[in-house]
């Protein structure tokens, strides 16, 4: 998937008048949000709910190392082969070599942000091996080559018209249909035949527990059961910081998880694999690789502020939430992770310098803090990321910003240093400000300033300071 | 590659400046543990059914064999793939299918994985399955599985029974796990907890059953 953060504030602009979308916004995350508010009340004690969990985050963000070695002598003890990777190219290569070495033709894939994120799907299909999504929200988004509209609902936008159109041409359906249960019935018999003769299947990781050494997926369509199930080969890959200390916390962050990401108890399937299948099993994977990504996120674990954004897992609630979301859609942030964890995530792993715009677009209102079961401080994080490009921090890419900012407070503080430049400042400004004023409004001005004006208008300044008035009016008593 | 990449990145963690751990706040409060034995029932049935599961509910084997018969009668079942496990075996699924009229089909019947993935994928209308566990709080069922139970069984048909014996019901997920992954020396391969068919919401946000697993999902508590 190519990286078009930069184009945030264009494609957002297009969003913005795209009707379809925004139809489907005004109502989508209203509904996400009551179901996800009604079930957070089957807790019998909300708050204390969230406050466990992301107090869970904070420990395994604290303890880090000391969890992935855990993790990794139990999952190896269990049989599974683990496979550090520092980069997502290390990755995809060593996918790459085992799907070559075993010759497998094909692939299947559960929902995983991080291979998205790694760009796998790109890398093996140039390079012959076939690549298919079986989320149906991710068949749909990689057939249409379509960013995802939504972390957790990735095709939630297309309009039923246009998939049948995309099912007739890619997944062997024989009449259009606007059913949208007909659509998901074909995709099933398409993809079930991948499934069936499936060497090789490729998972996201929702948990790695230390204590177990096992991997956890949480999923309602049933196609991550299948990946792992059918083929003789398993690849999870997890980012690192998805380790969790003991099966009990992963428990209590799986129901947070499900509350949080589709307001139910638990998904339909929760599955949990501690190693391949055992020698006398007729299913499962003989081989198990668990590929532990770092791609970046060792770095961002250097700063204690930045490393708080290595707490969340994934649970979407943050983008209903959102008011700028829920304006926009997915589209504006260009990348596998949308909505306030995107804006919080994206520039850490690509660099302030690519995502300027995105961390920029909040108002910081923090409506995404409040619903965080992983205890982010969303707003806080933005106001780092806007520190770091002032102060053109280098480990982040934060020192890209042309001084055009800086040289305009430079300037300020230079005439708002003496009376007599603040003066004279103050008197040439105004027929400046005034000199696209109609009607009494200031709706645009001249550079470096027109930027302000984007989103804001100002009443027409006063052709005399007060100061200048009140001096002629002491004079005339 | 990987010992490289792993001696880095965990040199790297190593080398960060530390955080303070702080304690714990208190375990949030887990109602549900004080369930008794019908109101887990109760409350297994209402969460379930709330996810579209089916349940019903029998007194001993011979009832639950006759509800089956029901079930098989009214979905059209006739050709059918049984786990092994200690709660299926014994009502020998395979002597009554005879009578039935149904065909039933175990793992075992198969020489390799291909021919019994064929069976599983292609030919078997639903998977009869035992359940280990059954989680009140969710209405959910555990499946270890094994040997006896393969994993394919339940997901890959469009139709899952599962027979869930009361005694296997517990409140909370963490009452299973203790007993599953307690021991780390017998840790199953793949440990599933089930909720309801498959389902997708992916096209504007339309619910849809039987996505990619089972279009329907039903359970026979015993006793
Ligand atoms: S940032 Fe928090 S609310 Fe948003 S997806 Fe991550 S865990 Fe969920």
């Amino acid at each position: 998937m190519d990286i078009k953060t930069e184009q945030f504030v264009d494609v957002a602009r297009k969003e913005l008048k795209n009707d379809r979308n925004k139809q489907f916004l005004g109502v989508l995350p209203y509904g996400i949000t009551i179901s996800r508010q009604r079930s957070m009340q089957t807790f019998a004690d909300p708050e204390a709910a969230n406050d466990y969990g992301r107090a869970i985050r904070a420990e395994v963000i604290a303890r880090l190392s000391e969890l992935l070695e855990e993790f990794e002598k139990n999952a190896a003890a269990n049989g599974a082969k683990i496979i550090w990777a520092e980069t997502a190219a290390e990755a995809n290569a060593f996918v790459l070599n085992l799907a070559r070495e075993r010759g497998v033709r094909y692939v299947t894939k559960g929902k995983s942000m991080v291979t998205e994120e790694m760009g796998l799907n790109d890398v093996l299909q140039e390079n012959g091996i076939e690549p298919f999504e079986t989320d149906l929200g991710e068949f749909i988004a990689q057939q249409l080559h379509r960013p995802p509209f939504h972390i957790v609902g990735p095709a939630l936008n297309i309009p039923v018209e246009e998939i049948s159109d995309l099912f007739i041409a890619k997944a062997d359906m024989k009449e259009p249909t606007t059913d949208p249960v007909k659509l998901g019935y074909a995709a099933r018999l398409y993809l079930r035949d991948k499934f069936h003769h499936l060497a090789m299947g490729i998972t996201g990781v929702n948990m790695a527990v230390a204590e177990t050494g096992s991997i956890i997926n949480v999923e309602n369509e049933g196609n991550i059961r299948l990946n792992k199930s059918s083929p003789r080969i398993q690849v999870s890959i997890m980012s690192l910081e998805k380790v969790v200390p003991t099966m009990a916390d992963a428990m209590h962050m799986i129901r947070l998880l499900c509350r949080n990401c589709t307001g139910q108890k638990l998904s339909a399937y929760v599955s949990i694999d501690s190693g391949p299948k055992k020698s006398d099993e007729m299913d499962g994977p003989e081989e198990l690789y668990i590929i532990i990504l770092d791609n970046g996120r060792s770095k961002i674990y250097q700063d204690q502020q930045t490393r708080e954004a290595l707490r969340c897992i994934r649970c979407g609630a943050c983008l209903a939430a959102c008011p700028v979301y829920c304006k926009i859609g997915g589209y504006p942030y260009g990348w596998a992770y949308s909505g306030p964890m995107g804006q919080v995530l994206s520039p850490l792993l690509i660099g302030l310098d690519r995502t300027h715009d995105l961390f920029h677009a909040c108002t910081l209102c923090g409506a995404c803090k409040q619903f965080c079961p992983a205890g982010i401080d969303h707003p806080k994080m933005f106001l780092y990321y806007r520190m770091l490009e002032a102060q053109a921090d280098t480990e982040q890419k934060g020192d890209f910003i042309p001084d055009k900012p800086a040289k305009l407070f430079d300037l300020w503080s230079w005439g708002a240093a003496r009376a007599w430049r603040w003066k004279i400042a103050v008197k040439t400004m105004r027929p400046m400000m005034n000199y696209h004023a109609k009607d009494g409004v200031i709706r645009k001005t001249v550079a470096p300033l027109y930027g302000w004006f984007r989103t804001r208008d100002l009443p027409v300044m006063a052709k005399k300071t007060f100061h200048d008035r009140w001096t002629k009016i002491k004079k005339s008593r | 590659m990987s010992q490289r990449a792993r001696e880095e990145i965990l040199g790297k963690l190593k080398g960060a400046p530390k955080a303070k751990t702080v304690p714990r706040p208190y375990v949030p409060p887990l109602t549900e543990l004080s369930w008794n034995g019908e109101q887990l029932i109760a409350n297994f049935t209402q969460n379930l059914t709330a996810q579209t599961g089916v349940v019903h509910r029998v007194k001993d084997s011979a009832e639950a064999k006759a509800k089956l018969a029901e079930i098989f009668a009214e979905e059209g079942l006739t050709t059918i793939m049984a786990s092994t496990d200690a709660v299926v075996a014994p009502l020998d699924l395979r002597a009554w299918g005879k009578e039935m009229g149904v065909r039933v089909l175990t793992a075992g019947d198969f020489a390799d994985r291909d021919a019994y993935k064929n069976a599983v994928f292609t030919e078997v209308q639903a998977g009869v399955t035992g359940a280990d566990y059954g989680v009140a709080e969710s209405g959910t069922i555990g499946l270890i599985h094994d040997r006896n139970q393969p994993r394919l069984i339940s997901i890959a048909p469009i139709t899952h029974i599962a027979l869930l014996p009361v005694g296997r019901l517990f409140p909370v997920y963490e009452s299973v796990t203790e007993r599953v992954f307690g021991d780390k020396n017998k840790l199953p391969g793949q440990f599933t907890f089930t909720t309801g068919p498959s389902m997708t919401g992916d096209i504007q946000g339309g619910q849809f059953k039987g996505m990619h697993g089972p279009r329907k999902l039903i359970v026979i508590l015993i006793g």
